[in-house]
């Protein structure tokens, strides 16, 4: 049955119809191969027993044709969104022992869908980390390269999707996190627009930036779970109320493509391999019929530094949450209420959210607030503009998603290094724009992506031009 | 950017967390080379640019104001390590 976890969602919704294979068998397939590659370290939790209830469950509304779109096609969820009565712990000692009185928006509707959830993936603490070192539970090791990172925070989703763990796997994005770790892994990462996916449920790092998608085999099995994963949610006071288009009709339909190329930006990419394959990637879409157009992102430049202000600024007011009272760590040796904050607090967070938190702390503290914060929001102004100028005219805009293939883990310790990991997906977290990631080449011998960053609701167009690319290659495939 | 031994011992008070004297020399280190990173910002003149919060124009939505019971008071306060008749226990914070 090892075949069946090769295959891919559209190939498995297909075969689970016609009853060519079964739930059960599918999902034990999974269960299996977890269990093989267990040392990849992709799960912090597997519902062993559940999934395979809920496997014959599934068969069975197969059987009397009241299948829902997702009838038991097994998945996987990142450790950030809670599942009721289950083990939440955002790759955090804070979370280790928090079980979830409630379920997240994101898990609801692909459940109501009918999907399995085999487990919950590994990730950086609090999604803070570009190379999964930051998790509490150890690093997920990359598929391809077991020496290499799979990139952050979302690395368990992205590795499990690549090591065939999972038909696809939920995953979030603050400044690059699908992204970045889909890009690593030869897989596909989408970031829908900010306010498309409910944030209800899944646990706060920056609330202006973060954003909930989707990692999957490619561009078509994306549309897919984006579509049963969308929509507005009363819950969620940022969802927004905006029709979902059916991306599954809009990934395949015929759509003309204007490109824009940041034409400055793709001239100071410094790693040669990343450049020639983005080349070539232009130009087999536009040898396709793209059109393509060279824009102008001035601001773009100032991107990372405003999103380390404002991502740090907004985590230390999102974590100042973790008090030790009602919820989370609580610390043992405590005589005094300002003790039991400090050293819950102190015991609870890794290094990096401890960093973070710091820095936001700083920004926001009085006599810096203008110069960092204030400062920081009006370059978001100015990167939102841009994007607007450049959507007048084009369709989607094409960058690299990193500025390099995955990295040794342990390679990198000073922290403005790895934050650089993000200087390409960061500005689509600023604007709220959706992006996906795509794979399109390799460097050093490991995959690398393309990203296509859209306009404002528009995760049909990007979902169609990445379709597209893989229809011309075979770069998604896995070797 | 210079971080002070005052600047480490303001960040440690108000955002609840200890820095230890063995970590606090890497720390500052830390500090000051993210926040030499993010004063590039300085190079733009932004004196006529308004900040911008959130990315998406949106109004908050309303409900209607009617009781749920989404999620139970003792169902929530299990997560609590302390806890009695409904309230959850610090140490005394009064004498």
């Amino acid at each position: 049955m090892s075949d069946l976890i090769n295959l891919s969602l559209t190939d498995q919704i297909l075969g689970l119809t016609d009853r060519s294979f079964s739930s059960k068998e599918i999902t034990e397939a999974y269960l299996s191969e977890i269990k093989k590659k267990k040392s990849l370290n992709c799960f912090i939790s597997i519902f062993e027993e559940e999934c395979k209830e809920n496997a014959l469950i599934a068969d069975e509304n197969i059987i009397k044709n009241k299948a829902r779109p997702l009838e038991g096609i097994p998945i996987a969820h990142k450790d950030i969104f809670c599942i009721k009565d289950k083990k939440t712990t955002c790759g955090s000692k804070m979370l280790s022992n928090f079980v979830s009185p409630y379920s997240s928006e994101v898990f609801t509707k692909l459940d109501d869908a009918g999907a399995i959830t085999l487990g919950k993936t590994n990730m950086d603490e609090f999604a803070m980390g570009s190379s999964n070192e930051t998790s509490f539970y150890g690093n997920v090791l990359n598929p391809i390269n077991e020496k290499l990172s799979p990139g952050g925070s979302s690395g368990g989703s992205a590795a499990a999707v690549r090591a065939n763990l999972c038909s696809f796997a939920t995953a979030t994005d603050t400044g690059g996190s699908i992204r970045q770790p889909a890009s690593f892994c030869g897989v596909t990462g989408i970031k829908p627009t900010y306010g498309r996916v409910s944030r209800w449920g899944m646990i706060a790092f920056a609330s202006s930036l973060d954003q909930a998608g989707i990692i999957a085999k490619n561009a078509k099995d994306a549309a897919i779970a984006l579509k049963y994963m969308s929509g507005f949610d009363q819950k969620d006071s940022t969802s927004l109320n905006e029709e979902v288009k059916d991306f599954q009709k809009e990934v395949d339909a015929n759509q003309d493509h204007v490109i824009g190329i940041p034409k400055e930006l793709i001239e100071n990419i410094k790693n040669d391999q990343v450049r020639d394959s983005f080349n070539n990637s232009i130009s087999i879409l536009e040898k396709d019929g793209a059109k393509i157009e060279e824009i102008n992102l001035p601001h773009i430049e100032y991107s990372l530094p405003a999103y380390y202000v404002i991502a740090p600024a907004e985590c230390s007011a999102n974590l100042a949450r973790y008090d030790g009272i009602r919820f989370g760590h609580r610390s043992n040796s405590v005589s005094s209420l300002e003790d039991l904050y400090v050293n819950s607090r102190t015991e609870g967070f890794g290094k990096e959210v401890k960093n973070r938190i710091f820095i936001g702390t700083f920004c926001l503290s009085a006599g810096y607030y203008d110069a960092f914060y204030n400062k920081a929001l009006k370059i978001r102004n100015l990167i939102k503009n841009d994007f607007d100028e450049a959507f007048k005219k084009v369709s989607s805009i094409a960058m690299p998603t990193c500025s390099n293939s995955s990295f040794e883990l342990g390679s990198i310790s000073d922290p403005v290094e790895m934050y650089e990991q993000d200087i390409y997906t960061i500005p689509a977290n600023l604007a709220g724009l959706p992006a996906i990631s795509i794979p399109s080449g390799t460097a050093n011998d490991m995959p690398i992506g393309l990203q296509l960053i859209g306009n404002y609701l528009d995760e049909g167009r990007i979902l169609n031009l990445a379709n597209k690319f893989q229809k011309l290659t075979d770069f998604h495939e896995f070797k | 950017m210079k971080i002070t031994e005052q600047d480490l011992k303001n960040i440690s008070l108000l955002s609840k967390i200890k820095i230890d004297e063995e970590t606090s020399d890497s720390l500052t280190k830390d500090l000051e080379s993210i926040l030499t990173m993010v004063n590039k910002m300085d190079e733009l003149d932004t004196s006529k640019i308004n900040p911008l919060t959130h990315p998406i124009e949106n109004t908050q939505t309303l409900r209607e104001d009617i009781e749920k019971k989404d999620i139970e008071r003792e169902k929530l306060q299990e997560l609590s390590k302390e806890k009695d008749s409904g309230f959850y226990l610090t140490p005394k914070v009064i004498e």
